[in-house]
């Protein structure tokens, strides 16, 4: 099997002439697991677009070679180039969901790759479908070729989308961050069963992440850019085990989460919310199918840290909504008990997982921030102007942000506006739905230092749902577990860690081991 | 997608009886006597005298309440019996199916034509974003929205009709004589077609699976033919159906212009006659019509974009 190399590889924008990559080097052998890490914008995705040459097309190639064995990429006819992508040169996005044409079926989109690379058509291609998706772990694959891609949650979408990458038999994956939006048990799954066609086929992978602790598990090597430079590259044991740059050493502290000394849980204390029996059932009739929350109790108390975990598709968002209002629920209740006095709706306030998908793309930042003041009456313009001010800089951004549009701004920026938002209706609890999984690791930090100045200096009331124990470890009093809309595990997080009572959460907690991977690399090495 | 079809048909009926409802009421609220004008269009002799009246109104039950009268009139007409025209005096189904024949031809023809000219031209443009060819389909085919019919047609006759004498200028007698009111009324619908076309290719080339299309070794044409044209079409169908639906009753200036004996031309002869069974006819049909044809639509687009059946059911 080939080698895939890229030599002093500069791609540089057309419009503003700014180096987007500036001479990036990196090779990737058959059967090496090549890791490629490094802060949002720091060219990573860039790279892996320059080897499919399927760059944006204001961003152009200046100079440098890419090479997949004896064929030059970068002088390949598109007709080549054409069979080389998901053929020899497979590769997987970040965000599984978006990735697929909405309005084709699983099946349909598999029969693709198939077609094209390995001239399966028919019943050929769809016993072939069949067993790719049996492969990546779908357990019922007749129905998955036949789910259309919103049907799937992330996770199978993402193993729908490995299964494609697949089909073409390739030499080498480019893994764009295909594990982010998904929670550790199956980040750890996918990662495995790339782990496998590497060691059963001699797969070839560079994966691109800001995830560390996957890093650590699975890659041979390990290349770190910043600001489209690779600025170390090495064996894993000596880039993560003895970095040579200050950028390396601020990523590993980043991603190192230790938990800081918080309180216990305050028993005592008075609830902020509770909820009863709460009971969601999505459908009806024939469509309904296992309730999205099934008889949920929980006491959320006043001036706590809860972190509540689970699977994707577990019902931790439909929590999250049915909370603050934005799903309606079947039965049971949910009572804001501190706030019941001025009974205000925005009490509780949400943030949601995509800033960018969480603010009009056309109105500026301060008209989305203004929309919910106006509403409240008495206050003049210069009172509301005053007000979104302070929130800013209550979040740490410069007020003069609020005048230009998402489009504009950084993922970190716009969290951190997402929760000035949030904090200008004077909330009593913060929901934080996955608020800092879709950022890269030193963006994730800054992020839970400003939630945990919040909690300390307002007293907020935080709920963080997540699926990274390593927040959880860091940040949470209590943990709570849901696990196919049921709460199986209520615990205080020492607890939970050191003993986990639930199948489910032990599943979760030895997931999050970091050292099981480098166990793994153990014995992969013996063999 | 059952219950989908069982709540849109029931929409569908709702609608054309609450619209039924009203038009059966013309003649209530009208001046004039309600029962003379119901006689007239139920009897082909003249009535004069009052006894005639009274009697005629007893044996047509026109003093039962009005829901009942409703009802009676409503299974009539969906039976065929639409009543007598006060002009014509006769019966008003066989002009207004006539007329329907007509401007359904009319409509097909310039929204078939609109089609076929807004498909390549909105594709062209999407594909060619920001080019001089994107600009200039752009700024003629907006162009046209400022053409009302009124004076697009009197043009269209003075050159092809009257200088260059290539086809009739009016009537509905030969094949030929479709040509010029069809153009004219595709016009219009050419760039609201075009641009939406256009939008929803753009909207579909820049949908993020099409990089992961190219990723799995499609080619540009491929990706293009397969996941952006498709998906970028989608608009087009529902556009197309409120053309349509608007159309069947909206041809009046066109039809008025070229002397053609359709829908459009009836019912502009019926309110300007005071013909009140015809006016009916004429009305409850194009509504009839008109509301089967989005529903049509509708059912298409789920078809179309599975995601949207998912999300509604």
């Amino acid at each position: 099997m080939p080698e895939l190399v890229v030599e002093d590889l500069t791609v540089r924008s057309e419009g503003t002439g700014r180096p987007i990559l500036a001479g990036v080097s990196l090779a990737v052998k058959p059967g090496e697991f090549v890791a490629l890490v490094g802060g949002s914008g720091s060219g990573k995705t860039m790279t892996a677009r320059s080897v499919l040459q399927l760059l944006p097309p204001q961003l152009s190639i200046e100079s440098g070679s890419i090479r997949l064995g004896a064929l030059d990429v970068t002088g390949a006819s598109e007709a080549e180039l054409n069979r080389v992508r998901g053929g020899r040169l497979g590769m997987l996005f970040q965000q599984p969901k978006k990735m697929f044409n909405p309005s084709k079926t699983i099946g349909a989109h598999l029969r693709e790759p198939l077609k094209l690379h390995s001239g399966l058509r028919g019943r050929a291609a769809k016993t072939k479908v069949l067993q790719l998706l049996a492969e990546v772990g779908f357990e019922d694959p007749q129905q998955g070729a036949r789910s259309y891609p919103h049907q799937l949650s992330g996770g199978m979408a993402q193993r729908a989308m490995t299964a494609m990458a697949l089909a073409g038999q390739p030499e080498i994956l480019l893994a764009d961050e295909p594990t982010s939006a998904l929670d550790k048990v199956l980040e750890q799954q996918i990662l495995e069963l790339l782990d496998r066609q590497r060691i059963q086929r001699g797969l070839g992978v560079l994966y691109i992440t800001h995830n560390l602790a996957s890093v650590a598990a699975f890659a041979d090597r390990v290349l770190v850019m910043d600001a489209g430079v690779v600025v170390e590259s090495g064996t894993t044991e000596t880039v993560l085990g003895n970095p040579g740059t200050t950028y390396t050493r601020k990523l590993l502290e980043a991603s190192n989460l230790a938990p800081t000394s918080i309180p216990a849980a305050p028993t005592h204390q008075r609830s902020a919310l509770t909820l009863t029996n709460v009971v969601k059932q999505f459908g009806s009739g024939k469509r309904k199918g296992r309730p999205a929350l099934d008889s949920v109790s929980l006491d959320v108390k006043k001036g706590e840290i809860l972190g509540v975990l689970g699977q994707s598709g577990c019902g931790k968002s439909t929590l999250a909504r049915a909370i603050v209002g934005l799903e309606g629920i079947s039965s049971g209740s949910i009572t804001r008990t501190v706030i019941a006095a001025d009974a205000r709706a925005t009490a509780v306030q949400l943030v949601f997982q995509e800033p960018h998908d969480s603010f009009d793309p056309r109105l500026t930042l301060r008209s989305s921030l203004e929309a919910p003041l106006r509403s409240q009456k008495g206050l003049t313009a210069a009172e509301r102007s005053r007000r979104l001010a302070a929130a800013m800089e209550e979040v740490e951004l410069d007020p003069a942000l609020l005048d230009r549009r998402p489009g504009q701004c950084s993922g970190g920026q716009l969290q951190r506006v997402t929760i000035a938002r949030a904090l200008l209706l004077e909330p009593e609890v913060l929901i934080c739905d996955e608020a800092t999984s879709a950022l890269d690791a030193l963006t994730q930090r800054t992020i839970l230092e400003l939630l945990q100045r919040l909690h300390r200096d307002r007293g907020l009331t935080l709920m963080i749902i997540t699926h990274d124990m390593d927040v959880v470890r860091h940040m949470c009093q209590r943990v709570a577990v849901l696990y196919q809309g049921r709460l199986v595990e209520l615990t205080d997080t020492d607890k939970f860690f050191s003993d986990p009572q639930h199948q489910h959460s032990q599943d979760l907690v030895s997931a999050a081991i970091p050292c099981r991977g480098l166990h793994l690399k153990k014995i992969r090495a013996a063999l | 997608m059952i219950t989908f079809l069982a709540k849109r048909t029931a929409t569908l009926v709702v609608a054309v009886l609450l619209s039924s409802f009203a038009v059966f009421l013309i003649p209530f609220v009208t001046p004039g006597d309600p029962v003379r004008k119901i006689i007239r269009s139920r009897v082909a002799g003249d009535v004069v005298d009052e006894a005639t009246v009274r009697a005629l109104g007893e044996s047509l039950g026109l003093n039962d309440p009005l829901p009942v009268q409703y009802l009676r009139w409503l299974g009539d007409f969906f039976t065929g019996d639409m009543g007598l025209s006060h002009i014509s005096r006769t019966p008003v189904v066989d002009q207004v199916l006539p007329a329907l024949g007509i401007t359904l031809s009319l409509v097909f023809v310039a929204l078939g034509t609109a089609v076929l000219v807004s498909l390549p031209l909105g594709i062209v443009a999407a594909l060619k974003q920001g080019s001089k060819t994107d600009k200039l389909i752009t700024t003629v085919t907006q162009s046209f929205i400022a053409m009302p019919e009124y004076w697009l047609a009197p043009l269209l006759v003075l050159v092809f009709a009257l200088k260059l004498s290539l086809l009739p200028s009016a009537g509905w007698n030969t094949a030929s004589s479709i040509v010029l009111p069809a153009a004219t009324l595709a016009l219009r619908p050419i760039s609201f077609f075009t641009s939406a076309v256009r939008s929803g290719m753009i909207d579909a080339l820049e949908a993020e699976h099409i990089s992961a299309a190219r990723a799995r070794g499609l080619s540009h044409v491929q990706t293009i033919l397969r996941h952006v044209v498709p998906n970028g079409l989608v608009p087009l169908s529902t556009l197309f159906a409120v053309w349509f639906a608007g159309l069947l009753g909206g041809s009046v200036i066109v039809e008025v212009i070229f002397a053609i004996p359709g829908m459009g031309r009836l019912l502009y002869d019926a309110v300007i006659n005071s013909d009140i069974p015809l006016a009916q006819g004429g009305v409850v049909v194009v509504v009839a019509l008109a509301v089967a044809i989005t529903t049509l639509a509708d059912f298409l687009h789920r078809i179309l974009s599975p995601k949207v059946s998912g999300a509604l059911a």
